[in-house]
């Protein structure tokens, strides 16, 4: 039999169906008697609702049911239970669901929307973290004291629109700066983007006469999607049976509870029936959560040497209308707020602030994106100001084993991996040596550098689960919790079980889709950790198994079980590998000669938690926010056009401390994936409005994606410094690849264009703009 | 999903299409003519756009065609911007084409729809402006030939119901020497901020432009000092984007100020091109 190992390129178990057009995502089932749901959104920025006439739309036949605030009381969020499921009394964003048609088919539900009338009174609205803190802003939650809090750990200020507020002190910055042979003081900002999924967000529920309520629906998290489902129409969760099929991107869109919650109230509403709810590209964009945007102020302190000493920092996180996740995107943004460099003073205030667009949600990179693009930009302009190269300077200040996190612990090497050898080994790809800037005519040629580090920030008690199933033919059955959201997980999954029985990974099979009923919870498909707390399960499933085979199998030869091994489709002796028996001939318990049968079906189990994480102070951020960092370097070559200010992208490049490749051709694709995204984001994404709230780039028409004929080369590398916790010492890498992007590429455009470029998106115009700006 | 009903008519001949849009228009259905549907379905599906029904033109063998004759060259107004630039018989055209969507989209987008719909860019009439194409028209009075600049003035301005069925242009300004120049916000495939097209009649170079008005425009005024070889270049660009500035738009793809800069880095491209032999 054929062994896969960890470090094996396998291809992906879900190619053929997704190439061939066969796989089958939410929106694709459809059952006899199925209604549609459709949302009527708000086309008021911040406004009090008047009144809601529904008579013209109940009229239109096929019609069954039409739901506003009034029939939805709950109110849902995983931090803070802010956010209405429809609006109630007020609207607080452009996009705004405020009432649901449920219909007997899509065009009975869409023409009825369009006959639902209400009437706002508007109000004054805010639309970016600055101006929702001036004096006197308007308030986009009055009763924000009254939320119910879902953790403890959230600090709201009623009578402001702070939905939160946490800080961290290391040493004492303020002081230190004061002695610093250079400070460097800049401001960054960026606006929300959107998640540009391939598959727009749907959902569909039903109701049996047992009360049962059955979901399928593109999310990355179904179990908590069965747990907050449960808790807001008080039903057992045993109650819930959640099923994700294939999803078609996520980005961390889909990992909170949304559109589920609109399909089972509109299931509710006609007794049970199958409804159906899925997302127009218009509604995805506006209606649908968002990725923050961040207004940020960074001050940096150099010592002559170029040692950076201290570190001040404030970030406002544009939270949208609700809060969702964006306390904790703050939160992460807080932990790793340094970046990989060792900065002995440091002080962060991290600010969640409400505005009246959507609302924001964990995207690829849980705010590192941000927090990397403004201290990469930040050690730019040190190393400019020292006459420094940007490389030796990052270099010379990189964090270490035996350093303290900004947290306040002490880094090992497990913990960090290599951090220098991903710098050393990216300034070879970029060829950094050869010079990172070059004229030739009206043409520049520019290089810049980034370097990241992330850990996942989870819940201290995140926890995943798997299950082991032998087979009668000795294949396995693997029953996971975990989403196939593109990163091949359900792939990585089956290869870590194979490696780690000795098998074929072509015989271990991920059940599809994932359903709460069957799968054990794994936490959400979320912070590239399902490879690691996955991956602990899963090889905790396998020890289970193992042990179970081996005491099966020690009937058969008459030895003791520890003196047998289990590989290749075989349990044999260890002193003698010719004395085997075969796991299909035991895996549903051991049969004596005249026909006993003793033990029972081999069946693994494993459940493993993260493990000594804590919250992190309020005042001082002090705690452990992740077990474990990816560390990384990026560049990116660009060529830049002095006469119109236009650029090209000619090269991408990455080295990430991987702990260890599991599958080399995925890791290599879901890096560029990252790349690509961080790419597109820097260049060509970000929501703007008009002077009423009104989100304007709505649909793949203006809100621009970066093109696959516009990519760069794309050049991927990967050190191994084992994490000593990774399942053969894995560390996570489906975002990073995004998180140094926007920076690379802005110090590349700055050093081009001799501009300061700190405002994402970078565009010909931003550029033009600096540079009529400059004196001449 | 397109939120209201309409009914769908296929007609095989330009009377037949025309005479159909008048009895439906008569009995309020609100008709319109349908090519590729890029602007119509997209626009209808997000309710911002409503129609009675739609007369597919398709099947109309002269709206379809791309196809020599004898001197001229003739396009369809319901053939796709790849079949024309496939065709290879205006070059111009099929550049001009060919930047204003991707690919996928190239094979539906049709000369029609682009110079017709509402979308201000109509960057597919540039390269016809410039080359003095006649425009196939049928009415209710039968088919007539008129002059493009009779009929397109920043829209095209036909009577209702009439049905633009294709143009023509003759081969010498159709194989003359050309330039196009496209700036856009970032993505190469976007709405522009300013094209320009240019083509030289007997050494005397004509152009016109879009995005960078409210409208598409050629101006004899602009192109005496596109051509005033009294002065440099660069005076003569500066001139003509002085001259331009009243009506230059503001949005999210830039500000007029912006867009005024890329206009003229458009136009000194194309005087390079002059120069440098590059116009083909």
């Amino acid at each position: 039999m054929k062994v896969t190992l960890a470090g094996d390129t396998v291809r992906r178990k879900d190619a053929r169906s997704k190439v061939s057009g066969s796989a089958l995502y939410t929106d694709d089932h459809r059952v006899p008697g199925m209604l549609t749901a459709k949302i009527v959104t708000s086309t008021c920025a911040h406004g009090l609702i008047r009144r809601i006439e529904t008579s013209r739309a109940a009229a239109v036949e096929g019609v069954r049911a039409i739901l506003t605030g009034a029939d939805a009381a709950m109110l849902c969020g995983p931090l803070l239970a802010d956010r209405p499921a429809l609006a109630r009394g007020k609207v607080r964003y452009f996009g705004e669901p405020v009432a649901l048609v449920v219909a007997e088919s899509d065009a009975a539900a869409a023409q009825a929307a369009l006959l639902v009338e209400v009437e706002y009174e508007p109000l004054g609205f805010v639309l970016t973290p600055s101006e929702a803190l001036r004096p006197g802003a308007p308030l986009v939650h009055e009763t924000l004291g009254a939320y119910k809090k879902m953790v403890d750990e959230i600090y709201p200020e009623p009578g402001s629109n702070v939905c939160d507020r946490i800080r961290l002190v290391k040493g004492d910055a303020q002081k230190e700066l004061l002695n610093c042979h250079t400070v460097i003081d800049a401001y960054y900002t960026h606006p929300p983007t959107d998640h540009v999924a391939m598959e727009t967000r749907a959902a569909q529920a039903s109701i049996d006469a047992d009360g049962v309520i059955t979901i399928t629906t593109s999310t990355q998290a179904p179990h908590e999607v069965q747990k907050e489902i449960a808790s807001l129409f008080g039903v057992d969760m045993g109650k819930v049976h959640v099923t994700a099929p294939y999803v078609g991107g996520a980005f961390g869109g889909k990992a909170g509870v949304d559109l589920e919650i609109l399909a089972v109230l509109a299931s509710r509403a006609v007794g049970g029936r199958p409804v159906r709810i899925a997302n127009m590209r218009e509604e995805d964009i506006a209606s649908s959560p968002c990725g923050a945007g961040a207004e940020v102020y960074v001050r940096l302190g150099a010592d002559g040497s170029g040692k950076f000493r201290a570190l001040e920092m404030r970030v406002l996180l544009d939270t949208g209308a609700y809060a969702d996740m964006g306390p904790r995107i703050a939160r992460a943004i807080l932990a790793d707020c340094t970046g990989p460099y060792n900065i002995e003073h440091v002080f962060c205030e991290c600010v969640t602030v409400y505005t009246n667009h959507t609302y924001a949600t964990s995207l690829r990179g849980f705010g590192h994106v941000t927090s990397t693009f403004c201290i990469e930009r930040t050690v730019d302009k040190m190393a400019a100001s020292l006459r420094r190269d940007p490389a030796a300077l990052r270099a010379m200040n990189l964090v270490r084993p035996g350093d303290v996190a900004p947290t306040n612990f002490t880094i090992t090497e497990s913990m960090l991996g290599n951090p220098g050898a991903c710098l050393e080994a990216v300034k070879k790809l970029i060829k950094w040596d050869d010079g990172c800037v070059r004229q030739e005519g009206k043409l520049v040629y520019a290089k810049g550098l980034a370097v990241f580090w992330k850990t996942s920030s989870s819940p201290p008690d995140a926890g995943s689960s798997a299950v082991v199933i032998f087979n009668d033919d000795g294949s396995v059955t693997l029953q996971v919790g975990c989403v196939e959201i593109g990163p091949a997980m359900r792939t990585t999954a089956a290869q870590i079980c194979a490696a780690a029985l000795g098998m074929d990974v072509q015989n271990v099979h991920v059940s599809m889709p994932v359903s709460t009923a069957a799968a054990p919870r794994h936490w959400k498909t979320v912070a590239s950790m399902t490879t690691f707390l996955l991956g602990r399960a899963i090889l905790s499933a396998v020890a289970d198994a193992k042990e179970q085979l081996g005491r099966l199998a020690a009937l058969s030869m008459r030895c003791a079980p520890e003196d047998l091994e289990v590989h290749g489709g075989r349990v044999f002796r260890k002193s003698d590998p010719a004395q085997f028996v075969e796991i299909k001939s035991i895996c549903r318990g051991f049969k004596f000669q005249n026909g006993n049968t003793v033990g029972g079906r081999v069946i693994g189990r494993g459940s493993v938690t993260m493990q000594n994480l804590t919250t992190l102070d309020r005042f001082t951020g002090h705690g452990r926010a992740g077990p474990y960092w990816t560390v990384g370097a990026q560049a990116v070559e660009v060529l830049y056009d002095t006469s119109d200010h236009s650029f090209r992208i000619l090269k991408a490049a990455t080295v990430l401390d991987a702990g260890k490749v599991m599958n080399p051709e995925a890791a290599h694709a879901v890096v560029r994936g990252g790349m690509g995204m961080g790419l597109s984001q820097a260049t060509r994404e970000g929501m703007e409005f008009d002077p009423s709230g009104r989100p304007l780039d709505t649909s793949l028409r203006t809100y621009k994606v970066m093109h696959f004929s516009q990519t760069p080369e794309y050049l991927t590398q990967f050190v191994e410094t084992p994490n000593a916790e990774g399942p053969f010492g894995a560390r996570g890498i489906a975002e990073h690849g995004a998180l140094g992007m926007g920076a690379a590429l802005a110090n590349a455009l700055s050093k081009a264009a001799g501009v300061q470029l700190d405002e994402l998106p970078v565009t010909p115009e931003k550029i033009w703009l600096k540079r009529s700006e400059k004196p001449l | 999903m397109i939120p209201f009903e309409f009914e769908y008519f296929r007609p095989e001949t330009a009377e037949d299409a025309v005479r159909l849009y008048h009895e439906l228009a008569q009995s309020g259905l609100e008709p319109v003519y349908y090519g590729g549907g890029s602007e119509l379905l997209t626009m209808a599906r997000a309710g911002n756009r409503r129609f009675g029904a739609v007369i597919d033109v398709k099947a109309i063998p002269e709206c379809a065609a791309v196809e020599e004759e004898g001197d001229k060259v003739y396009f369809g107004s319901a053939a796709t911007l790849g079949a024309i630039e496939r065709s290879g018989l205006f070059p111009l055209l099929g550049r001009t084409g060919a930047r204003i969507a991707d690919h996928t989209m190239q094979l539906r987008i049709t000369l029609g729809g682009n110079i017709a719909g509402t979308i201000r860019y109509r960057e597919a009439v540039l390269p016809l402006i410039i080359a003095d194409a006649s425009m196939e028209v049928y009415t209710p009075d039968g088919a007539q030939s008129v002059s493009i600049h009779q009929v397109f003035s920043g829209r095209l301005d036909l009577p209702p119901g009439a049905l633009l069925v294709g143009c023509r242009v003759a081969k010498e300004y159709a194989r003359a020497r050309h330039g196009h120049v496209k700036k856009t916000k970032s993505e190469k495939i976007d709405y522009p901020v300013a094209t320009v097209c240019a083509l030289d009649a007997d050494g005397y170079l004509r152009f016109a432009v879009s995005g960078v008005h409210e409208n598409p425009f050629r101006d004899l005024t602009l192109e005496e000092i596109f051509n005033d070889t009294r002065t440099v270049p660069r005076l003569r660009a500066d001139k003509i984007v002085e001259m331009v500035r009243p009506g230059a738009v503001s949005d999210v793809l830039g500000s007029a100020e912006y867009r005024l800069f890329t206009f003229k880095r458009a136009l000194m491209e194309i005087f390079a091109m002059e120069r440098e032999g590059a116009m083909v």
